[in-house]
């Protein structure tokens, strides 16, 4: 597939984004990806180093100007008002909520900058509550599993009521 | 003590280790939807937060801009901190060398800043100092985000792990610019610290990770060290290479800085950056034994235009007039030691 951008190279960049709440996609060769700022222009999948400013060109200029236009009615954060094109006049979020309104308009900003990685290390005592309710549940199932499996019924039914009084438990 | 007046270890080439988190109230706005009164909000309950641990708060609003300028040259507070406008306060325990600035560009900014290289330490205080700031204030979090800012280079565990580095051979020898290029495999970035880009800079660089999302702490934290202690044995084997006629030439360039150093009537910092430099190397040598690290990193901190001019009842008025306030200052700094 070629560049929609430059329409020469190989596209190697698909990048995926919601205007006026349809989903658009956009497939990018590495040096348009790079010109817009969605990749290291050194090459390879390394993280890149940011001016100290943040990441001004990576929301706004990935569309033509053409297309900016079209977001004008975009959606609003309902907790603080900001719309994605104040996000991307200044490359920064309105409010912690924004990042649950824009999570999808967000998602490949956040990818170039930190990789296609999901948070690990600590959390809020109560997130951390909720993770590890949750690691005991996966555990529990599948020990529930192997318990219906080799029939040792009164385990499993053991191991049921142990599930079920762990998800009723308030985080 | 503050930080830079302590004994430190491999203090040859490490000036401090620093930890910073971000972290964020849920159900309040950043930058400018953030209303002063929410600010002021946020700061009386950062302040319930902390009550029972030794902290003070300092209202940067109500400092004036020498003295705000002044805790910027201890590393204490960040620029944007001391330029911002609005409600904002430092929170600091010096104890534990925890500054906690409020409504910065994040609502809160948790910092250890510790002598030498002590990341781990700098960390346990700042989680430790973080516990007690989750159990009283709805810390913005994602599962899949982490701890939510206001710039999403920030996500995840919030944390960026510094260290200063004094890397002179390192400079002398041309290879910051390499080093730069393989720390940014790593996800780490390096920069220069006082007048950097002028040629007589200090030789003092600051190594950070860039990511952080998606690594634990526990992994930022020892990729920096890692990175850190090559740079430390790299630079130390380049230090040790000079013989013969390029040794000699070195060891009076450093006793000449000394020298300049004990005697000059007028410095400007450019000049004393560049001193620094020699004379810190000949310290680490033992050329040198009448002054400390510590001694020349406090230095380092007090010769800074806002920490020179913040206590003097008549402010030097031109750059001249600074200079010689300078020279007056480390003078009187050195001769202390020599006698004590
Ligand atoms: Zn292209
Ligand atoms: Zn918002």
């Amino acid at each position: 597939m070629k560049c929609e951008k430059c329409n020469q190279n190989e596209a190697t960049f698909f990048y995926q984004t919601q205007i006026n709440g349809h989903a658009t996609s956009l497939a990018l060769c590495h040096t348009c990806a790079a010109e817009a700022g969605l990749v290291s222009n050194k090459g390879g999948t390394e993280p890149f180093a940011f001016s100290l400013g943040g990441f001004p060109n990576l929301l706004g200029d990935i569309f033509a100007p053409s297309q900016h236009k079209k977001r004008a009615a975009d959606a609003v954060c309902p907790a603080c008002g900001a719309t994605w094109s104040d996000l991307a006049a200044v490359g920064k979020v309105g409010c912690p909520d924004c990042y649950r309104t824009f999570a999808e308009q967000l998602s490949p900003s956040i990818r170039a900058m930190h990789g296609n990685a999901t948070h690990t290390g600590r959390a809020p005592a109560k997130a951390q509550a909720a993770r590890d309710k949750l690691t005991r549940t996966e555990a529990l199932k599948k020990e529930l599993k192997a318990a219906i499996e080799s029939e040792n019924f009164e385990k499993a039914a053991a191991l049921r009521d142990e599930i079920r009084a762990l998800q009723e438990k308030e985080v | 003590m503050a930080w830079y007046q302590v004994k430190a270890s491999e203090a040859d080439t490490v000036i401090s280790s620093r930890i910073r988190l971000a972290r964020n109230l849920e159900g309040f706005a950043f930058g400018k939807r953030l209303q002063n009164e929410d600010k002021k909000t946020i700061i009386e309950r950062v302040e319930q937060a902390l009550a029972g641990a030794d902290f003070t708060r300092t209202d940067i609003d109500a400092l004036t801009p020498v003295a705000a300028r002044a805790l910027v040259e201890q590393h204490l507070i960040s620029p944007e901190l001391a330029s911002a406008k609005g409600p904002r306060a430092l929170f600091r325990c010096e104890g534990q060398s925890l500054y906690l600035m409020v409504c910065e560009e994040d609502h809160l900014r948790l910092q250890c800043i510790l002598p030498g290289l002590a990341l781990r330490d700098a960390y346990r205080f700042a989680a430790a100092c973080d516990d007690r700031l989750d159990a009283a204030l709805p810390l913005a979090f994602d599962e899949k985000l982490g701890y939510l800012t206001h710039c999403p280079t920030n996500l995840g565990t919030g944390l960026r792990a510094s260290v200063m580095l004094f890397l002179p051979a390192l400079t002398d020898h041309g290879m910051i610019g390499t080093l730069s290029h393989q720390l940014s495999k790593l996800g780490l970035t390096i920069r220069g610290i006082y007048g950097e880009g002028s040629a007589a800079h200090g030789a003092i660089y600051q190594v950070s990770n860039q990511v952080t999302l998606g690594l634990s702490e526990e992994d930022i934290l020892q990729k920096l060290e890692d990175a850190v202690e090559s740079i430390i044995k790299t630079e130390r084997e380049l230090r040790a290479k000079p013989t013969g006629e390029a040794k000699l030439l070195r060891e009076d360039r450093i006793h000449r800085a000394e020298g300049i150093l004990r005697y000059a009537t007028r410095l400007s910092s450019e000049e004393f950056f560049s001193l620094y430099k020699d004379l810190k190397q000949g310290i680490a040598e033992g050329l040198i034994t009448s002054i400390s690290h510590e001694t020349l990193n406090t230095l380092l901190i007090a010769v800074m235009p806002a920490m020179l001019t913040q206590n003097e009842a008549t402010p030097p008025k031109t750059a001249g007039e600074r200079d010689m306030l300078r020279a007056a200052f480390i003078k009187k700094a050195l001769e202390v030691k020599e006698n004590g």
